[in-house]
């Protein structure tokens, strides 16, 4: 596996070059980019090769994904959004379903997901677009917000109520009734593809429905979006990475009163925190791959613990590199301009730093000592 | 009289009749001991609190939207089984009895597909 993973980062490598200023600039990737990178399987490299995937682990898609991520947020951001949605179709389709839509997403076609709405942000208890059989197909009604890669996309993976609880659903882009309006004006991750979804009465056939049945809310988009925090934590240890390198080599070659500045000891003093950011990252992340690899259900807190730390290390540690670089880092565009702007998304996308602090601290609940007579005797 | 002499008749009746299906019956409900008692400790570890086997898992909402895929991860990775459509459904985890007996059915239909 890990030949594949060598493989895979030498494409990622070759497919970005030196182009991932221009494109946050332009505020778009080249499609044949993502085209290219799609039907090599490498935006969610961890479908299995059954279904035409790389059937990289969590461990080292992590790794695929970091290397991404140090090189571009934006595609690292589409990364995301097609292994979200190949991990939704893995998880809650039927084996016939899985068989039918993962070839497609690890074949070319591009996909986004849809959670947020504008009343549904971090509760997304409060989803409110619709699903509701007619027939045999599904008619689908709401409008999503800030659905990464949308714009690119072919295939929509819409989260909605159903029956008495909530399902998934896949929407081809170019169904009637569906809106994909572009945000041309993101603060990060420029060239990421964000788009409103708007959706009227679209209609796709009933076997469009993962898993054929309602589901509770709550354990779908929980289920949904770990996947999303795994990548996302995943990419910051990219960010810590691009910005680790460009402040050491900056401060190693930039000389201020005679000497380099790194030799100055409060420059030195942001390089040490920037590895160690890096570090730690690195290592939260590999515990947190290792317990999806190992099947473990420690995997669920993991994944939050991962995403937090590493969304918080990159945002400050993005922060701390643009004040190593200076002048030299202020131009928009370039490394540590963008893991500015980037990162800053990456403490707001897939959980925000709060409602994650929130997860962790009711963990931290369950696993206080408490009467330990049992529920029913007390 | 006749109560008197039926009961007997009627008592080794439903012995004799419930020997047979009674092992087939205790089958499952042994098979289910080792299940239920690693939920338990599944459960008690994870919330420092002692659960009874049908004590409802999330009955005052305490038990946070992790909880519930926990539960999944935990079961599949435990008891080799894949849960998937509708037996997502939260009244599939309400409590230890209800989670042993989907664990026993999607053993025993795993091992029929398997045959």
């Amino acid at each position: 596996m890990a030949d594949r993973l060598a493989a895979a980062v030498a494409a990622v490598r070759s497919q970005v070059g030196d182009r991932a200023d221009g494109w946050d600039l332009a505020g778009l990737i080249p499609e044949p980019v993502l085209r290219e990178l799609g039907a090599a399987g490498l935006l969610c490299a961890q479908v299995p090769a059954a279904y035409g995937g790389q059937g990289l682990s969590s461990l080292l898609g992590g790794e695929l994904t970091a290397e991404t991520g140090r090189l571009c947020s934006s595609l690292r951001s589409v990364q995301t959004s097609q292994g979200m949605a190949a991990w939704t179709v893995e998880r809650f389709g039927t084996a016939a379903q899985q068989r039918h839509w993962l070839p497609q997403l690890t074949g070319g076609r591009l996909a986004a997901v849809g959670f947020s709405e504008s009343a549904a942000g971090s509760d997304l208890s409060a989803i409110s677009t619709t699903v509701r059989a007619d027939g045999d197909e599904l008619v689908l009604d709401g409008h999503k917000r800030w659905m990464t890669a949308a714009h690119y996309a072919d295939l929509l993976v819409v989260f909605g109520r159903y029956e008495d609880g909530a399902a998934a659903v896949l929407v081809p882009a170019d169904a009637p009734g569906v809106r994909i309006e572009r945000i041309t004006d993101p603060l990060g991750c420029r060239a990421a593809g964000h788009a409103d979804v708007l959706l009227e009465g679209v209609r796709v056939p009933a076997g469009h429905l993962l898993g054929g049945a309602a589901l509770p809310l709550p354990l779908l988009v929980t289920t949904a979006l770990a996947y999303g925090r795994m990548s996302v934590a995943w990419g910051c240890v990219g960010i810590l990475r691009a910005t680790l390198a460009e402040a050491s080599r900056h401060a190693a070659t930039r000389e201020q009163f005679g000497r380099p500045i790194g030799a100055h000891q409060l420059v030195a003093g942001h390089l040490a925190e920037l590895l160690v950011a890096e570090q730690v990252a690195t290592r939260v992340c590999e515990h947190a791959s290792r317990c999806w690899d190992a099947g473990s259900a420690e995997q669920v807190i993991a994944t939050v613990l991962a995403k937090q730390v590493a969304a918080r290390s990159a945002a400050q540690a993005a922060a701390t590199a643009v004040q190593v670089l200076a002048s030299a880092g202020a131009r928009d565009g370039g490394v540590v301009a963008r893991a500015y702007r980037d990162a800053k998304l990456m403490e707001i996308i897939e959980g925000s730093n709060e409602l994650l602090g929130l997860l962790l601290a009711q963990h931290a609940l369950d696993l206080a000592p408490k009467d330990l007579t049992p529920k029913e005797e007390r | 009289m006749t109560t008197a002499d039926h009961r007997p008749t009627a008592d080794t009746t439903t012995a004799a009749t419930t020997t047979a299906p009674g092992s087939a019956a205790t089958g499952p409900a042994d098979r289910g001991e080792p299940i239920r008692k690693e939920l338990l400790r599944f459960l008690e570890s994870r919330t420092r609190t002692s659960w009874l086997p049908d004590t409802d898992v999330f009955a005052d909402g305490g038990q946070s939207s992790l909880f519930a895929m926990e539960l999944v991860v935990h079961l599949e990775k435990s008891f080799g089984i894949s849960i998937r459509g509708t037996d997502l459904r939260l009244d599939n985890f309400r409590s230890v009895t209800v989670m042993t007996a989907m664990v026993l059915r999607l053993q025993q239909a795993a091992g029929g597909q398997d045959g």
